[in-house]
């Protein structure tokens, strides 16, 4: 037994990939095509983890000839602050990415045999798939084509060789094995942190930026991109469906959409669950004493609220608008038929993630990053609409896996370093050792005191941020009381201090921009100053402690100028 | 109350609510080839073992197994 495997148990392929959601999936099988080996590993069972299956099952879609106008007006709506070499990769992939995940097996919405291509909006398309079934039908095509995969293992930090990544700590939660994966590439693909506060969202805890940030790699982008949706307070969950937004109303009984977006109550929109004008509307009442506000679908028969929803699709599995009338009326005892229901924003997910370049590849030698773990800045707050997300998880884990494996293809394997490796597990074991009785989850649900109120999150001001940055500290601080008695309370543990990392790193970087754009809105600094903040914020670790540094948009590369 | 029911009787050990579960709330096993509800407290009431379960083996209600939910207001 070398000293390595004195550690845990080794495993060693080409490319590792950490996270087997939609960009994870997608790294894997673009990788494989490289005829490399490749690892998917997993803390959940893979095929049904990630953002994908529990979602709309909305794919946004650009047609190849309007590609480059797409670009341009996303540049333009992000007033030139968005990331433009990748505006336009993202805007000329989409076509091919969603071919590409038909062959894969995903189930599309076709019309004669050719995928349905569906007008929600002014130059706004979508495609409409199978989100329930969609991972396992690509898990089920990764393993047919040689992709190895592990289940319930949870990565939390990575392996160095110098300034290299050559791999990542495993620590599997049913066989309570310690893992040592030693790879010539990392991809981490394990999601943005969505707080577990809106419950479909709970497995992404923001993991994959931490151990990216111990590592060395740079974040950027924290500031942006928190996201608040509506939801039904009683469920505690979100409301999915684009034309929902038509019933909402307040306390009186008026409804509210119309009286701040009139345009919106005329001709046919998409207001997706996430639309800011949702939320902005909600709170203006709220504010003026007219809260609560309530869905009233009163009237309505059930096929009638399933028509909500979105366009039906015969064929697809729905886990959407019906599936939460049903819910209501066998969990909530609520006939949505005949009463009213509370509604409320809920917190999505913090923003950023690692930096990634043209070709997905962090600012570390070896580590590659995808989907909401990774940050582009393609949109720079231009672009929106439904179904971005999952077609930016597969453009970035297409993009990611394709250079990973080449990466891979070329370099060597490098050895683990013992002593980087035993420090590394000295300080993942830590919470084993103590004798602690308090649980880590209940720190986890301290950081919500932090991040959901809107006053800290949505309406910024830097007083309010610093009481919201020492509730996070104070969370933090609490788990160092925190003893764990097996794997599943370990990574409990990494979990919640994963999710300070993210508050904290979320509200140091809004403190710094003092200004207001692209949803980070500041009171105290109302408007956009691109005198000063034409730039990205970065946070590094320098001497064991975050530091944040600003990065010029490098307009004078870019292709559209103002 | 979270996950408030679950029928071990129907259940056939097919590992699909283990695999779905965000929290790790849910462990096979083995040896019964059942699920085994191991760590309720965790429960976040996502219903993603009671939606994709094949047996109906999941009654799930809304308040998670710990934690208020904090106002957004």
């Amino acid at each position: 037994m070398n000293k390595v495997e004195s550690l845990g148990t080794v495993i060693t392929t080409d490319v590792l990939i950490l996270g087997a959601g939609g960009a994870g999936l997608c790294a894997a099988l673009k990788a494989k095509e490289q005829n490399v080996d490749v690892l998917l590993i997993d803390k959940m069972g893979i095929g049904w983890n990630g953002q994908v299956p529990i979602g709309g099952g909305i794919l946004a879609y650009v047609y190849p000839e309007y590609a480059e106008k797409w670009a341009e007006n996303v540049t333009r709506q992000s007033f030139f602050f968005n990331n433009q070499d990748w505006t336009y990769q993202l805007g000329k992939y989409m076509h091919k990415s969603t071919l590409d995940l038909a062959d894969m097996g995903i189930t599309f919405f076709r019309n004669k045999g050719e995928l349905n291509i569906l007008n929600w909006g002014p130059n706004i398309y979508v495609t409409l798939f199978d989100a329930p079934k969609s991972l396992v039908a690509l898990k089920k095509t990764a393993k047919a084509r040689g992709v190895k995969m592990m289940d319930k293992i949870y990565a939390i930090d990575l392996l160095k060789n110098g300034d290299t990544v050559v791999g990542a700590i495993g620590l599997g939660l049913t066989d309570g094995k310690t893992y040592l994966f030693n790879a010539k590439s990392v991809i981490v693909a394990t999601g943005n942190c969505g707080y577990m506060h809106e419950k479909t969202y709970s497995s992404v805890l923001g993991e994959g930026a931490a151990m990216g940030y111990r590592a060395g790699a740079q974040l950027v982008n924290a500031e942006f991109s928190s996201s608040y949706v509506w939801g039904i307070k009683v469920l505690g969950k979100e409301l999915m469906g684009i034309h929902f937004y038509l019933y909402l109303e307040n306390a009186r009984g008026e409804k509210i959409m119309g009286k701040y977006y009139p345009e919106l109550m005329t001709g046919k929109h998409s207001v997706y669950t996430f639309d800011p004008r949702v939320i902005d509307a909600m709170q203006k009442e709220v504010k003026a004493g007219l809260g609560p506000i309530y869905i009233n679908l009163t009237g309505l028969s059930d096929s009638e609220i399933a028509g909500l929803a979105e366009d039906q699709v015969e064929g697809l599995t729905h886990l959407m608008g019906n599936d939460t009338m049903k819910l209501l009326r066998e969990k909530a005892g609520i006939d949505p038929s005949k009463e009213r229901m509370e509604m409320w924003p809920r917190y999505l997910y913090s923003g950023g993630g690692l930096r990634i370049d043209i070709n997905g590849m962090t600012t570390l030698d070896g580590l590659y990053a995808a989907g909401g773990a990774s940050s582009n800045s393609w949109s720079g707050g231009g672009g929106g609409q439904g179904g971005l997300g999952v077609q930016s998880a597969a453009v970035t884990g297409f993009v990611a896996g394709e250079n990973a494996a080449k990466y891979a293809g070329k370099a060597k394997l490098l050895d683990i370093d013992f002593n980087q490796a035993k420090n590394a597990l000295d300080r993942v074991m830590a919470p084993m050792q103590q004798d602690g009785n308090t649980d880590a989850y209940d720190f986890a649900y301290r950081v919500h005191e932090a991040v959901v109120p809107m006053k800290y999150n949505r309406q910024r001001e830097a007083g309010r941020m610093k009481e919201a940055l020492g509730i996070v500290q104070d969370a933090r601080n609490k788990l160092s009381r925190v003893g764990a008695k097996d794997f599943h309370d370990l990574a409990r543990y990494h979990s919640a201090e994963s999710m300070t990392i993210a508050a904290e790193f979320t509200y140091k970087a809004a403190l710094m921009r003092e200004e207001s754009r692209a949803g980070h809105f500041r009171e105290d600094f109302p408007h956009r100053d691109d005198k000063n903040w034409f730039k990205w914020i970065t946070i590094e670790q320098k001497n064991g402690a975050p530091r944040l540094a600003t990065l010029p948009v490098p307009l004078e590369k870019y292709k559209l100028q103002p | 109350m979270a996950i408030r029911n679950f029928y071990a009787e129907k259940c056939n050990g097919c590992g699909i609510c283990v695999a779905c579960c965000p929290m790790d709330v849910l462990r096979l096993d083995e040896k019964a080839k059942k699920a085994v509800v191991k760590y309720p407290k965790d429960c976040v009431a996502c219903w993603g073992c009671e939606s994709f379960c094949p047996r109906g083996c999941f009654d799930v209600t809304p308040e998670r197994g710990r934690g208020e939910l904090v106002s957004p207001y």
